[in-house]
């Protein structure tokens, strides 16, 4: 594990000195300080309108974050010939793959706290309240994030990043569908639909910002089911990119 | 092959294990006090609509768009209508959480026995 620490390492480094995580978040908090701008045309539920909205600003940017992050990585890796080495001695492929991920999960988390906090400073701005269960929240739109993290690792073992970007958008929002708008899909085989929505994410797991604008509590065993769940899909995911990594042929 | 088949009789287990079903809505499975809110109020409508003429059509209109379809708003506490959307999300149903957890411990299985049987298929 030593290598895959010291090369996740690596990759947070690179990563941090990447433009696009700089820009991706500009666009994040620009995006959060334009919606906390436009009026909610009821004075008592801005702050609920902030909130809700925000909260969803966070979640597309997770999203925009996995894919700026993690699409180029091994396409990269492999264009300019630095993959072959690193696989060669140091590092097997299951390392590559968990240094790679664990290092752009660590900046992603990183940037979604950030966007969390520029979220508290505009509700501080505008003299709202800040709910409680705020971070919490965000913890959970990070483990969706790390979720769509690996969803990107796996696209990128098998297609180019242009095409990366819409399968992973793509799955984003089939993972928004509700079972029985699933089954919709092709309801001659309801069965079948059920077993493939179950291999299929349930992003509404993640989903508590309605009961935090509403003032609704939480129970704590919810927060770690969800995170449990989160993680075990993003393991589940990751298995799968690595059989695909594993059957490539790389020369 | 014996973890593939191990994780694959795992997962037919965990399946059958949850309600007989692969996976399902919250609003499927719900008890039905989960879902009672929705008809089960017994309200005074007549009360409520009693001083209705004494407001102008302004502010009627204003009433229905706050107080949402069936015209009137419960105190604190109280499930308003047209709400049931809100209450069938999984925060709101811990009758879900088990299939929550055996979901992932499916994919937990899963993920185990896909990097144990990809294993020894490549070196370079």
């Amino acid at each position: 594990m030593k290598a895959v620490f010291t090369f996740s390492l690596m990759t947070l480094r690179m990563l941090f000195r990447k433009r696009t995580l700089w820009g991706i978040l500009l666009v994040i908090l620009l995006a959060l300080a334009g919606i906390a701008a436009v009026p909610s045309f009821d004075v008592s539920n801005q702050g609920r309108f902030v909130l809700d909205f925000g909260l969803f600003g966070i979640e597309v940017g997770a999203l925009l974050l996995a894919l700026g992050l993690a699409a180029n990585l091994y396409p990269r890796d492999r264009e300019t010939r630095t993959l072959m080495p690193l696989i060669a001695v140091p590092l097997s492929r299951w390392q590559y793959l968990l240094g790679r991920f664990f290092g752009a999960a660590l900046i992603q988390a990183a940037a979604l706290l950030v966007t969390c906090l520029g979220l508290m400073l505009i509700l501080l701005f505008h003299k709202l309240p800040i709910p409680g269960d705020l971070l919490p929240a965000t913890l959970l739109i990070i483990v969706e994030g790390w979720f769509l993290l690996s969803t990107v690792f796996f696209f990128s073992f098998f297609t180019s990043p242009p095409l990366n970007w819409p399968l992973t958008t793509m799955l984003f929002i089939v993972s928004q569908m509700s079972v029985s708008e699933f089954v919709g899909i092709l309801p001659s085989a309801p069965g079948l639909m059920r077993a493939v929505r179950m291999l299929l994410p349930h992003a509404d797991v993640f989903h508590i910002k309605d009961p935090i604008a509403h003032g609704f509590e939480i129970e704590p065993v919810y927060f770690l089911i969800a995170i449990f769940y989160g993680l075990c899909y993003s393991a589940f995911m990751l298995s799968v990119a690595l059989a695909v990594f594993r059957g490539r042929d790389l020369k | 092959m014996r973890w593939l088949a191990c994780s694959l009789a795992l997962f037919i287990v965990f399946s059958v294990g949850s309600g007989c079903r692969t996976d399902y809505d919250i609003a499927d499975v719900a008890p039905e006090e989960h879902l009672e809110s929705e008809d089960h109020h017994d309200h005074d409508h007549d009360h409520e609509h009693e001083n209705e003429h004494e407001h102008s059509i302004d502010e009627e209109m204003e009433e229905a768009h706050a107080e949402g379809p069936s015209g009137h708003v419960h105190g604190a506490g109280e499930r308003n209508h047209g709400t049931q959307w809100f209450f069938n999300q999984p925060w709101a149903a811990p009758f879900i959480w088990g299939k929550l957890f055996r979901d992932a411990l499916t994919f937990l299985f899963l993920a185990v026995g896909i990097f144990l049987v990809t294993r020894r298929r490549r070196k370079i």
